[in-house]
Order: structure tokens, then C-alpha cells, then sequence
């Protein structure tokens, strides 16, 4: 050990560090340590703490220690999960690499790179090459591309975090395992920020056992501050859906009293919306003011990036696009408006500002609608009680697994057993049985039924050197399309008449409008001319009237941890605590529920039915997060259709859920135990999820991956239109033709474990049967329920024959659309 | 299968809607039906989808009944009979078509049949761009309302999104109808549903496996 600390390499980088004022964190040196006696690891440390610099330093002193070790090419790979963080990490990285007179070069590879730059790597590969999960796959769907990778060293997660709790994550995993598979001896670092299962986090991404493992914490915290704004008086705050417009008075002069403030909505829509507020309210704020999330076009995004850095913005509204990065020194203040849904995002979000080690973030919390401010007061609880949520990882993902099977027989190919062997290895396929395996490489090679094979299908090939390989030159080029995990909605691109590019928009909302019609993206009001090969063509409008669009991907559902604390919360409600000031503020609305209907105590159970001109309304508050919810009103739809034939609309949001029918819904409270009850409850829930469309839903994603379904590239002619169909009638094809597709198996799956969270729902259900249950006829919609209303969302379900459904509907008035 | 009809008139000619996505066409003892999208399967299985071949023999057979049923001598196909370039689905439907001793077949070309004009002719499939039998005019993509005649064409795959009490939603396939055309719903099971486009004052036959609804 002594040795490390006295090395060359060590000196060097002290040296460098001492000149720019600079000591390492104790972590970042325990990091370069245990690096270069041999380990692999994990480092958790919050941003700005100069993580990057903990395991990238670790490589180039082990360089400077033992030049011989390393020979030319490809040293250090980096992934993270963000195209926009590459770019100034890079920068950083060759900053260092110059100061401390190293002849290597660090350069970005992502889906942004152009096209010579990425010729010019393939034929030689830089020290160091920053990427995602997405490229890494790409570029082993190439022709030999073993030789890259050969003499690597060491391969960074960065935020690990972000990518552990989704397929992004599987991906990764599937690829540390083909770089361990080209550089056997490969150390593996992942960097995260703190979350609930660091050790699961751990294990995932290091599940080998020859690898020397540890694990570094950084001890420093981060000071946090939350500032609740609170509306002049209660009725000004509008309900959910709707935004707090009126706030916008107490906006301004946060933004005024400081340096360079990040305003964070939660989707895109309400970006667009409230930088016009903003605008329209102060118009000096013009040019001063920005606006950045996921559909604006790159340049504009760079720019933006360029100016919070540079301290020339003065203010930006953004999304999730935000989250992750690298230190944009100026930003001293957080503005989030609206619900942030976890913990865990929320002290992310508040973590952008005041980014050096000793300053204070600072985050001020706008609430859209009264019941986010018991949000907030949970979350203050929860970020006291230092509880962060878990990200759970996923497995047996099928989808992603016959995708990776087909990139590597797109590139060199591959031998059945071998693969298996490693495949098994990875935490996401630990369960893979030989009979799984085996129906994944029957599904690539001849299609799908085990019993027979489809003609024509040649999309792999067994050759006769035993390697698995696609020869159709049309199968590589739509398979390299459509490599990654990250579905989205169809988008379209927009362009000026004139020519210029604004941004992405989804086809679903585009298909609304019409040509004369205006819109907002990227801060400009638009008119629509026409639709042309996936290119919506605008100019701009002069519009009094414009509608905003709406994303679909756009909603987070609230985390188990933080639905816990707003339970304990609103049953404060009613006597709320002297420093709570969310609570005593929101006491005359929680007034009028207990007046109207009831507030729900601890030890009690709320359902509510209404009737009005919609139809019979059922709402039930069991507080467990939109996902939960969606599960449970399924439960709830099913087991009331099994006393009368019914159809119901289902609505939900965090806090419950409302059943909507054009007929009396049979509940009182004679019958409301057994519908709670606990008995048969995974039987009933297995039932329910069939009935409903869940798993269709669900399919969606799995389709695309899988290369099922072929997304269409925005703005190119080629769209494939002749491969064109959606994922619900493939769906519906396998539920009749091939019920046993192992894809098809998944989609059901992935219901069951992201969104009912069996223990929750049991424990929730265990919960209800402890508990009183109320029920109330209200006369109109409560406080509760009526976010619930509002809510266009919605899902259908029934049990009815379908035929005595369209007469009911033909018999009462009906619209066509 | 069940075959539900409903009978509507148009100029003194009498048509039968059915719920199974077909016009019988009394005076001339035929069968109208559109976008059958022959191939489309195998298209995407050369492509490395996999879809079975089920869904193409279904659609057959369900065409067999329908021309069984009624004791057709004839289909009138306006347009997209074939889906993409010749395949072995093509193959299948040459094996079905030839499987009947007088079955004439006329086919209205559509936007998808150009690729298979050879096939076309090795089937002895007559084909046009449009077909005049007065009162009516078959066409694939009706564009043109100026025509004298009353149109009846297929290319949009109309389905209709009926509302309900209680925010209820249906989305079903349906035949729409006009003063000046009818709109036929696509015959391949294999196809999706557009709700968008709907001419002015339609009236909507919408259907389910046991009947059809009218909607106006």
C-alpha cells in the first residue's frame, strides 16, 4: 500500500491537483487505491464531488505507474446514461489530460456523433470513448469488433442509478458481459448517487465471481433547503391538471433574487406552458429566459447547456432533460413546479443547485393543486427520516435478450452454448432456463411456433462453423435501427416552410390538428401547414389561441416510500402540527372533505360513491401510487362485474381511483368487506389482469424491442410503410396463434412485478382488512375526488357481451367521432 | 361464423353489408370486398417479423363461407389484393383460387398491387384502375366526388369510435355510406382501423362477430 502512496503516477496527479488549489476527497483517493491494487467497484458519492474524477484518474495514474501495462488504443470506456453529459465530461477529461501532459485523447460516440467521426474511431480508437448503453450495442453489431476492445481496462458505469431500474440497465449488463468476453481481465466501476438497495445495486452490475469487489462511500452531504410557496389564499390553487398559473407573481422574484435559477416541470407540455407565463408576465425576461427538455433540437439544447454554464441565462424551464449533467456552476436556486413524484428524484433535482461541496441547494416547491402541498410536507418528512427509494432491477427480459442475440449475429456471431454460459451469468438471466434459451434462438431463427418453422424466415442462420449469424444485408440495416430499449412515442420532426428545425413532436398529437391550426413547441407559437414524410411543415402564427401538446410518456407515478408518508400526512391533516406550514395552509380545504364526505384516519378505509349526469361514480383513496392503483381498480372492477355484468371507465391518479358506469354500481355497505377482502387475492388480481389491458399495454415496449414492430425514422422517406402495424394486433395475433410466446408470457410478467408489487398490494389489503371501512354518498365531488374526474386518462373494463353493450349505447345518446 | 346482413339500397340496387367485411352484390352474383393484403405475412416474416401463416388462411376461409354462403360467382376486389412483392403467400392464395371451377375474379388496382403486375398475369387476374357498372363505379382510393356515378372503393380501413354514458369508448370496424359512395371496410383481419377520416354525413354500418349496427 505504502507502495501506491509513494508512486510516480500519485505525485503526478497531486501535483496537478495542488496548482488548481485542489486536495482529492479521501473517497477519490481510496478509489485510485483500491483501483490499482486490482479491484473492480462501486462509487457512491451525490454530484458535484468530483466522482468523475475518482475512477478516471484511477486509470491514468495506474497508467503513469505502468505505461508498459497499457498498449495503444481503446483504455477506458465510458457509459453513462445521457447523450448530453458526454460532451462535457469529455471536455474535462481532456482538460486533465493535457495539464498533466498525457498523449491521449478522450472523444464521445453517441447517436450525435457524425458520420466521419465515427469512420475516423472505427480506425482508431481513442484512450478514452464516452457512450451509452444504446452505442455500446450498436458497435457490437459491427464486422470485427473484438479488436476494439481487446486491450481495454477498465469500463465506467456513470449514474448507475439511472440505468439500473429499466431495460437501459439490462442492456448494460449484457454489455459488460461481451467486453469481459473480448478483455477477460476487465475491471468494471460503476459511480451512483444513494439509493435504497446500493448493495442490490452492487451485485447487479458485478456479479462475477472472479472479480475483486469493493465498495467506496463518499461521506459528504449535501445542506438542503426546501421552500414550500404558498398561494395567497387557497382558492387560487386550481386543481390537478391544471397549472397555478396565478403563481407565476411569486415566480418572478425568485427568479429576480438570484444568480441563475432551473425551473423543473414534469412534462414537457407544462415546459411549454409555463416559459409562456413566465414571458407574458415579465417580457424583458426575453432572451434572458430559456427553454430545454427531450424535443428540442440539439443545437438549441447545446446552446442553452452552453449559456446556464457561461452564467448568461438568467432563468431556464426544463424537464427531466436537466436532471443529470455536469455542474452548471452559476444555478444557485431550483424552482420544481408540480409533484415530483420520490424522494430520491426530488433531492437530484434540488442537488443542481449550489454544486460546489460546501455550498447549500437551495430548491423552492410551486404546487399546481392543494394536495401536493401534503406531498411536500411528506417528502420534507421522508428526506428527514433519510429515506430514499429503491430501484429495482429487472429480469428476464426476453425482449432485450433476442435483440442482443440478433446484434451479435449481425456483427461477428455467435455459438448457442457459449453464449448461454455467459448470458446465465448476468443477474437479469440468472433464471434462464436451457428451455427459454432455447426458444429465443428458435425465435430468431425460424420465427416463433416451436413446431413448426416459417417459411421465408431467415433472419439468423446457423452456419456450418457453428456460429449463429444474419446474412440478409435489409435484416442488419432494420435491426441496427431499432437497437436500444428506449421506446417513445412515434415523433414527427417540425421544420420551418422556410426550412429550420425546431424540434420532435408526437405523431398522436399532430394527428389532432389541422392545417391552419396553431401549437406551441420550443417556446413559438406555430402554425400547422402540412403533414410530409413524417415532417410536419409550420410557420409562424400570430395566434392569440394556441394549444399546447401534450407527451404521453409524461407522467411519474409516485414511489411506494413517499405514498407511505402521505397517508401518515393527511390524516394529520385535520390537526396539523405548529411548523407545518403546508398543512395548516390547506386545513380549510381538508374542512370541506371532512365536511362533505370524511377524511380517511389511519386506521381507516375511504371509498365514496356520486352520481351525476356522467353516469355511477366509485372512488376509493388506498393512497399507493398511480401503478398500484392501476392494478388494485382492476381488482376492484373485476370483482364487482362478478355480482353484475357491468362495463366500467377507470381512472387514477397517486391518491386512488375512480370506477365510472352508465349503470348503478352495486356496492353498499353490506358488500364493501367482501370486495376488500384479502381472500383470493393474487387469484382475483390474476383474473383481472387478464380482463384488462395491461399486458397489451406492456406489450407496446417489448414489441419494439424485440423488432416486432418497426418504428418508423422521423423525418426520412424510408419509413417502412409496408412494415407497418402496431403492437396491439401483433398482440392480439400471438394471444391467438401462439399463446405460449415467451414475449408475449413477458408482457403479463412485467405487470406483475413493476406495477403490482405483490407485497405492496398484500400488505395494502392486509392493511384495509385491519382497518374501518367508511363509506359516504356525496352529493357532488369532494375535495378527493375530483382531481379523480378530470383526469382524461383512462382505461376501460368489461365483462359484458358486446353486442347488449353497442345497443345501450345506440339507446342512450351517443356521439361519433 | 356467424353471418350477420343487413340490407341497404342504393339507386334500385339492392347490396348486403355483412358483419364478416364483404358486399354481396345481388344483380351480378358477386362478392365486393377490399384490401385483402395477400402476402403481407410473409412480407414481414422475409423482413424477420414472424407472423404466421394462420392469419392469411383464417382470412381465406372465411372468404370461402362467404362465397358458399351466398352462392357467389364472382369477387370484385377493390384494390390492395396483394400486399407487397410475390411470396409463397402468393403461392397459397393461387392454390385457394384455383381450388374453385368458375370463380371470376376482377380486381380494382390499389396503391399495394403494382409490385405484383407479372404475378397479376400469370394468375389471369383482370385488372383495372377503375370499373364503371352503372349505377356504381369501382375505384380503390375514392378522391374524385365530381363523378356521376356512386363510388365504391376501399384504401382507408374505416373504423368508427362510437361515445357513450359513463365516458365509454368503442373503437369498431364499420362500412361507411353516403349520398354519393360507400367505403368498404378492409377484408384482412390483419389490418388496423382508421377513425380519423370519415366523409361528411356518413352513416355508419358498424359490426361485431354476431352483427351489425347502423349508426347515423
Amino acid at each position: 500500500m505504502s507502495q501506491f502512496r509513494d508512486s510516480e503516477g500519485l505525485r503526478i496527479i497531486n501535483n496537478w491537483m495542488a496548482e488548481n488549489g485542489y486536495a482529492p476527497f479521501p473517497f477519490q483517493l481510496q478509489t485510485w487505491q483500491r483501483y490499482a491494487n486490482g479491484y473492480s467497484g462501486m462509487v457512491v458519492a451525490p454530484t458535484g464531488f468530483g466522482k468523475t474524477f475518482s475512477v478516471f484518474l484511477a486509470v491514468v495514474i495506474d497508467y503513469l505507474n505502468h505505461p508498459e501495462r497499457y498498449p495503444k488504443g481503446l483504455k477506458l470506456l465510458w457509459i453513462s446514461p445521457l447523450r448530453s453529459l458526454a460532451k462535457d465530461l469529455a471536455k474535462a477529461m481532456n482538460e486533465a489530460i493535457d495539464a498533466i501532459g498525457l498523449d491521449w485523447t478522450a472523444e464521445v460516440r453517441n447517436g450525435d456523433t457524425p458520420t466521419a467521426a465515427r469512420r475516423r474511431q472505427e480506425r482508431n480508437m481513442p484512450d478514452i470513448l464516452l457512450t451509452t448503453p444504446e452505442t455500446m450495442h450498436l458497435l457490437f453489431s459491427q464486422k470485427k469488433n473484438s479488436r476494439w476492445f481487446k486491450n481495454l481496462k477498465c469500463v465506467a458505469i456513470d449514474e448507475w442509478h439511472e440505468l439500473i431500474g429499466n431495460k437501459r440497465g439490462v442492456l448494460t449488463e449484457l454489455a459488460i458481459s461481451q467486453l469481459r468476453h473480448y478483455a477477460p481481465k476487465l475491471k468494471i466501476w460503476g459511480i451512483t448517487a444513494t439509493i435504497g438497495n446500493l448493495e442490490e445495486a452492487k451485485s447487479v452490475l458485478l456479479p462475477y465471481s472472479d472479480l475483486k469487489i469493493t465498495e467506496i462511500k463518499a461521506k459528504q452531504k449535501k445542506k438542503l433547503d426546501i421552500i414550500s410557496v404558498l398561494p395567497d389564499e387557497i382558492e387560487v390553487l386550481p386543481w390537478a391538471g391544471h397549472l397555478g398559473a396565478k403563481m407565476v407573481d411569486k415566480i418572478l422574484p425568485i427568479i429576480a433574487s438570484n444568480t441563475t435559477t432551473l425551473i423543473f416541470t414534469n412534462t414537457r407540455g407544462q415546459a411549454e406552458l409555463w416559459y409562456q407565463l413566465l414571458l407574458n408576465a415579465q417580457p424583458d425576461l426575453a432572451g434572458l429566459l430559456a427553454i430545454h427538455h427531450g424535443s428540442i433540437d440539439k443545437k438549441l439544447r447545446n446552446w442553452i447547456e452552453d449559456n446556464i454554464a457561461s452564467g448568461y441565462l438568467k432563468a431556464v424551464v426544463c424537464t427531466s432533460s436537466l436532471d443529470l449533467g455536469v455542474d452548471f456552476k452559476p444555478v444557485d436556486c431550483v424552482i420544481q413546479i408540480g409533484s415530483v413524484k420520490g424522494i430520491a428524484r426530488f433531492m437530484q433535482r434540488a442537488g443542481r443547485s449550489g454544486h460546489s461541496p460546501f455550498e447549500r441547494s437551495k430548491i423552492y416547491f410551486i404546487p399546481t393543486h392543494s394536495l401536493e402541498l401534503v406531498e411536500v410536507s411528506a417528502l420534507k418528512e421522508a428526506i428527514k427520516d433519510k429515506q430514499m427509494e429503491s430501484r429495482d432491477p429487472m429480469v428476464l427480459t426476453f425482449d432485450v435478450l433476442v435483440q442482443f442475440m440478433v446484434t451479435l449475429a449481425v456483427g461477428e456471431g455467435f455459438k448457442s452454448e457459449e453464449l448461454f454460459q455467459r448470458i446465465q451469468q448476468i443477474h437479469a438471466f440468472n433464471y434462464l432456463t436451457k428451455e427459454d434459451w432455447l426458444w429465443c434462438i428458435h425465435f430468431i431463427t425460424k420465427g416463433g411456433k416451436t413446431l413448426n418453422s416459417y417459411e421465408e424466415f431467415h433472419k439468423v442462420i446457423l452456419e456450418e462453423d457453428g456460429n449463429y449469424r444474419v446474412k440478409s444485408r435489409r435484416i442488419s440495416m432494420l435491426h441496427r435501427m431499432n437497437i436500444g430499449a428506449i421506446v417513445s412515442e412515434v415523433n414527427v420532426m417540425v421544420k420551418y416552410m422556410s426550412g429550420g428545425y425546431i424540434g420532435m413532436i408526437e405523431e398522436f398529437f399532430i394527428s389532432k390538428l389541422k392545417p391552419g391550426d396553431s401549437f406551441i413547441l420550443a417556446g413559438r407559437v406555430l402554425e400547422l401547414v402540412q403533414i410530409k414524410d413524417m415532417t410536419v411543415l409550420v410557420r409562424r402564427s400570430k395566434a392569440k389561441k394556441a394549444v399546447s401538446p401534450s407527451w404521453l410518456g409524461g407522467r411519474l407515478p409516485l414511489t411506494s416510500h413517499l405514498s407511505h408518508y402521505l397517508r401518515l400526512k393527511l390524516s394529520d391533516a385535520l390537526q396539523p402540527g405548529r411548523l407545518e406550514k403546508e398543512l395548516r395552509f390547506l386545513n380549510p380545504l381538508v374542512s370541506r372533505q371532512e365536511e362533505h364526505s370524511h377524511i380517511p384516519k389511519q386506521d381507516e378505509f375511504l371509498v365514496e360513491l356520486i352520481e351525476t349526469k356522467d353516469g355511477h361514480h366509485l372512488f376509493m383513496y388506498p393512497f399507493e401510487g398511480r401503478l398500484v392503483h392501476e392494478v388494485f381498480s382492476a381488482l376492484m372492477a373485476y370483482r364487482i362485474s362478478k355480482i353484475k355484468p357491468i362495463t366500467f371507465t377507470i381512472a387514477m391518479n397517486d391518491y386512488g381511483f375512480e370506477l365510472l358506469s352508465d349503470q348503478p354500481i352495486p356496492v353498499d355497505q353490506e358488500n364493501i368487506r367482501a370486495l376488500l377482502s384479502k381472500e383470493n387475492l393474487m387469484d382475483d388480481v390474476v383474473a383481472s389482469i387478464n380482463a384488462s389491458e395491461m399486458a397489451s399495454r406492456k406489450f407496446r415496449d417489448i414489441a419494439v424491442i424485440a423488432g416486432l414492430v418497426v418504428q418508423s425514422q422521423p423525418g426520412t422517406r424510408k419509413n417502412n410503410k409496408s412494415l407497418q402495424s402496431s403492437s396491439g394486433l401483433i398482440f392480439r395475433v400471438l394471444e391467438d396463434y401462439e399463446p405460449d410466446n415467451l414475449l408475449l408470457k413477458q408482457a403479463y410478467t412485467e405487470v406483475f412485478n413493476q406495477q403490482l408489487e405483490e407485497a405492496r398490494l398484500q400488505q395494502s389489503f392486509e392493511r384495509i382488512s385491519k382497518s374501518k371501512i367508511i363509506v359516504k354518498h356525496a352529493r357532488s365531488f369532494t375535495p378527493l375526488s375530483f382531481p379523480l374526474k378530470v383526469d382524461s386518462l383512462r382505461g376501460t373494463m368489461s365483462n359484458e357481451n358486446l353486442d347488449k353493450r353497442i345497443q345501450r349505447i345506440k339507446e342512450q345518446a351517443f356521439k361519433i367521432d | 361464423m356467424n353471418i350477420a346482413e343487413e340490407h341497404i339500397s342504393i339507386s334500385g340496387e339492392e347490396l348486403t353489408l355483412t358483419n364478416q367485411r364483404a358486399i354481396f352484390w345481388k344483380r351480378e352474383n358477386a362478392l365486393i370486398l377490399s384490401d385483402l393484403h395477400v402476402g403481407k405475412t410473409a412480407h414481414f416474416r422475409r423482413h424477420g417479423i414472424p407472423m404466421p401463416h394462420d392469419i392469411l388462411e383464417k382470412d381465406l376461409h372465411r372468404l370461402e363461407a362467404l362465397i358458399q354462403y351466398f352462392r357467389a360467382d364472382q369477387l370484385i376486389v377493390v384494390g390492395d389484393l396483394f400486399h407487397a412483392e410475390v411470396n409463397s403467400d402468393m403461392d397459397k392464395f393461387k392454390t385457394w383460387l384455383n381450388s374453385f371451377d368458375s370463380l371470376k375474379l376482377l380486381l380494382i388496382k390499389g396503391n399495394h398491387d403494382e409490385r405484383s403486375r407479372h404475378f397479376l398475369e400469370d394468375l389471369n387476374i383482370e385488372s383495372v384502375f377503375q370499373w364503371v357498372n352503372a349505377p356504381f363505379v369501382f375505384v380503390h382510393d375514392s378522391v374524385d366526388d365530381t363523378s356521376d356515378f356512386f363510388s365504391i372503393s376501399g384504401h382507408t380501413h374505416p373504423g368508427v369510435l362510437i361515445k357513450g354514458k359513463g365516458r365509454q369508448k368503442l373503437k369498431l370496424p364499420c362500412y361507411q355510406v353516403t349520398q354519393k359512395q360507400l367505403i368498404l371496410p378492409a377484408f384482412s383481419l390483419f389490418t388496423g382501423l382508421n377513425t380519423h377520416d370519415s366523409p361528411k354525413d356518413a352513416v355508419h354500418y358498424a359490426f361485431t362477430n354476431s352483427s351489425i349496427f347502423k349508426f347515423e
